[in-house]
């Protein structure tokens, strides 16, 4: 028997997606509707699912599979973004979607669910490949593990499983947490998604890095004045307040998108583009981030939370009067934080992160401040020199910007600085895939490039919870910052102790 | 009426234009400029300006270049003239236009030596030049290749050469000397092959593949078009991998569509089973069947735009195209 397909061209065809069986926990909830089936449903439509794929989608709720597939079409209609929703394409997808009903508590569900997998295999030959998406609360992330166990799903194909951040709340629960679903699945097959990863822009960070000769030789402390990211939203809680009270920004969005993001920018090169490759160069990196004592903690953090306001003629709530929120609560909506990394590369070099809600505007960007010229000999021109920055913008308008200072035409020197701009979306005209089509491909084809590893998740865990630790010691003054502004105060001190400012994105 | 085109004119007139449009940039937002290449299209004069243009500016955001488009006239009279101008456009939210520079040169096919030369300047430096010929008169005519010579690919499209194994002959000459070639005959092929290949991504559908003895390519028309030998030699090559060998059968049939592909099935070598198949239904959708399995995708026919974006996207040598072609022409000229 042919061992590969002869078929194959890679210069030509999409990634290729191996027969398998996605059964996705929490198929009736939101994520389910808003992102995992409108992704599936696209990579449907650009032909990138086998012959015979098929979903099997649980949950409490007694549904038939027909009206599974009725509610499903709903939401993928709804929810698609940036593409057409095709009747005809949509009748054959929904061939392959599947539910049942069943209760994560109840033993009974798990070999009823072997049963059900097992007909799947026969009829749709997905040769025994089984991906299980948790789209779960994270409580339900063990006792999960723990029913699927050893012999769900499993025969001669293979069984990975994905599961949704937070892994865990601290370092002793993400290792219990690992520990718990290592008892079922190997950690290769243990699949931790980071949907920024999956972002087009931030892949194009490596390829912007690694694939161009230029900026690596600059990419050190030699020329690298300080790095700025910022993660900004003008949205609130926006019902999460139950929810995000007991997590707050530091957890929420610091320990897992902005540090992999940092990771992402001041990684070594990886020898290859092999997956295990580029995660060991990401970890060791993310090991590498220096783990603050509580004197540091206290000068280079900065917590916050959005009091009230009044925006574009609206009365914005203060987060604790959202629904939800106890009007004590000490949760950080803001948090900013300057990382050093301890290595050759790096040493000495402010990798300032900041993320917070009710800020001015919805956006994600990396700033990479290069150090002035050694010799100002412009003295006297009407525009001062200006450091050289590099920006690489994530959201929402995808691009990177060098700014540098040019001569402004006419006699005399008199300089200003000008910026150069890519832009991500105007430049190339094609449709970027969401990231859960991306990572959802990837899953199936069994690339853990993008997702986090073990070792990851517990370094990243690890510099969060010096920082949390001597945050839950101390009572905080809030609200200490408006809705609509950039954050309290003191984060701009803390910038400026060290001759830094925020960039205004 | 004869005429002269001067390289530096034209890229000064270039300069210029940029001048221009940074001046009429509202708030000072100007315009930006993007190049990844210099794409030269062939053209005749008779062809539809509007329609070209079209293509050529849905390419733009994609695949943002220096175009220079060359309209061939068809009276042999020695001619020459030349026109600047940009394509620009406004992304949707944004402040800034983005454009592309383009030059229009209409000849006659007697130009094409001195045309060569005039052209070879106007290339943006250090980036690829690709050369698309609309023509095939011009790309039968014997100085055609000082015209190719100054670009790294060449895309043509064997459906309009007339006979297609001398078609397939001519292009496996070309690509056997060392020129970077890409026929839209195979790149509308891509499609078709994906969805035949997604079948046996299935491992125990792949073990199938041994059985196959005969391949039965469908189309309209009166005569077998390129794309079903090149679709018949990449199949045979793929299950000859497998140990396997197949017969390749041909079968036509009137319809308006001349030359269009319109059933693909792998057949067991009496004929008897079919052991997969892919074919159209239904206007632009395709339907593959596998034993009971019955799936359903959208196959388009592609335009223009989507062959040129497709093979935009490889700028390189393309193995698989490159050994079809071979064997392709070998099939036709059988």
């Amino acid at each position: 028997m042919p061992q590969e397909n002869p078929f194959q061209d890679p210069l030509r065809f999409e990634r290729r997606v191996p027969e398998c069986v996605v059964v996705i926990f929490g198929a009736n909830g939101d994520l389910t509707k808003r992102k995992l089936l409108p992704a599936l449903y696209r990579l449907a439509y650009e032909r990138r699912l086998p012959a015979g794929f098929a979903m099997l989608g649980v949950s409490r709720t007694p549904m038939s599979d027909d009206q599974f597939r009725e509610k499903m079409r709903e939401s993928v209609e709804k929810f698609l973004e940036d593409s057409p929703f095709d009747a005809d394409i949509w009748t054959s997808f929904a061939q392959g979607l599947f539910y049942m009903a069943g209760d994560n508590d109840d033993p009974a569900t798990f070999p009823a669910m072997d049963k059900r997998i097992k007909e799947l295999e026969a009829a749709r030959h997905t040769g025994g490949n089984v991906l299980f998406y948790l789209s779960t609360q994270p409580s339900q992330y063990i006792p999960l593990a723990h029913g699927l166990g050893t012999s769900v799903g499993k025969s001669s194909g293979w069984r990975r499983i994905v599961i949704e951040k937070p892994f865990g709340h601290d370092l002793a629960s993400a290792q219990e947490l690992s520990e718990e679903l290592h008892k079922s699945f190997a950690e290769s097959d243990v699949y931790r998604i980071d949907h920024y990863l999956g972002k087009e822009t931030v892949q194009n960070i490596l390829a912007f890095r690694f694939g161009n000769g230029i900026f690596e030789p600059l990419w050190n402390r030699r020329y690298v004045n300080h790095v700025q990211i910022t993660a900004a939203e003008s949205i609130g809680v926006e019902g999460r307040g139950a929810y995000y009270q007991e997590a707050g920004a530091l957890r929420d969005m610091i320990q897992n998108h902005l540090v992999q993001v940092m990771g992402t920018i001041a990684m070594e090169p990886s020898a290859t583009f092999r997956p295990d490759s580029v995660r060991d160069e990401r970890s060791k990196l993310l090991r590498s981030i220096h783990v603050m004592k509580p004197d540091e903690v206290l000068r280079d953090t900065v917590s916050g939370q959005y009091g009230p306001a009044r925006m574009g003629g609206a009365d914005m709530a203060g987060f604790r009067q959202e629904p939800g929120v106890r009007p004590e609560a000490q949760t950080d909506t803001y948090a900013a934080v300057t990382f050093f990394v301890d290595n050759w590369r790096w040493a000495g070099v402010p990798f300032y992160v900041r993320s917070g809600k009710r800020l001015p505007k919805r956006v994600t960007e990396i700033a990479i401040q290069f150090n002035e010229a050694p010799l100002a000999i412009f003295n006297g021109a009407a525009a001062t020199s200006a450091p050289n920055l590099l920006i690489l913008r994530i959201q929402p308008e995808e691009g990177i910007s060098l700014k540098f200072v040019s001569k402004r035409p006419g006699a005399g020197m008199k300089l200003r600085p000008v910026s150069m701009d890519f832009n991500y979306g105007s430049s190339f005209g094609e449709r970027s895939p969401t990231a859960y089509e991306t990572l959802l491909l990837d899953a199936m084809i069994g690339d853990a490039t993008l997702y986090t590893r073990q070792d990851m998740v517990e370094a990243s865990w690890r510099v969060v919870d010096a920082i949390h630790g001597v945050w839950s010691d101390h009572k905080f003054e809030f609200p200490n910052y408006a809705a609509g502004s950039w954050g309290p105060k003191a984060s701009d001190d803390m910038l400026a102790r060290r001759g830094h400012a925020w960039r205004r994105p | 009426m004869a005429g002269t085109i001067a390289p530096d004119s034209i890229l000064k007139e270039m300069a210029e234009l940029w001048v221009s449009l940074g001046k009429q940039g509202e708030d000072g937002a100007g315009v930006l400029r993007a190049c990844m290449m210099t794409l030269v299209v062939v053209a005749e004069e008779s062809e539809d300006a509007q329609g070209i243009g079209e293509t050529l500016a849905a390419l733009m955001p994609e695949h943002p270049s220096r175009v220079i488009v060359i309209r061939f006239r068809a009276e042999e009279e020695r001619t020459l003239s030349s026109r600047v101008f940009a394509q620009c456009w406004m992304p949707f939210g944004q402040r800034q236009q983005i454009c592309c520079e383009q030059i229009e040169i209409t000849a006659s096919a007697v130009s094409i030596p001195e045309l060569a030369a005039a052209v070879m300047p106007l290339a943006v430096p250090d980036l690829p030049v690709i050369l698309w010929c609309r023509s095939p008169r011009i790309f039968h005519r014997y100085t055609f290749p000082r015209l190719a010579a100054m670009a790294e690919k060449v895309v043509c499209d064997s459906a309009t050469f007339g006979d297609p194994a001398s078609a397939l002959g001519e292009l496996s000459e070309a690509v056997g000397g060392g020129r970077l070639l890409a026929d839209f005959s195979w790149t509308r092929l891509t499609r078709w092959r994906e969805l035949i290949s997604q079948i046996f991504e299935n491992r125990s559908l792949l073990g199938s593949l041994e059985r196959v003895g005969a391949v039965r390519i469908s189309c309209c028309g009166k005569t077998t078009p390129a794309s079903a030998y090149y679709l018949a030699a990449w199949l045979m090559e793929g299950i000859e991998k497998t140990a396997a060998q197949a017969a390749p059968r041909f079968e036509t049939a009137g319809g308006s569509a001349s030359g269009s592909l319109t059933r693909v099935d792998l057949m067991a070598a009496d004929g008897a089973e079919t052991i997969a198949s892919v074919g159209l239904v239904e206007g632009h959708a395709a339907e593959v069947r596998v034993g009971q399995l019955v799936d359903r995708a959208v196959l388009p026919e592609p335009t223009d735009y989507a062959l040129m974006r497709e093979e935009l996207g490889i700028p390189g040598r393309d193995p698989v195209f490159e050994r079809t072609l071979a064997r392709a022409a070998q099939l036709a000229l059988s």
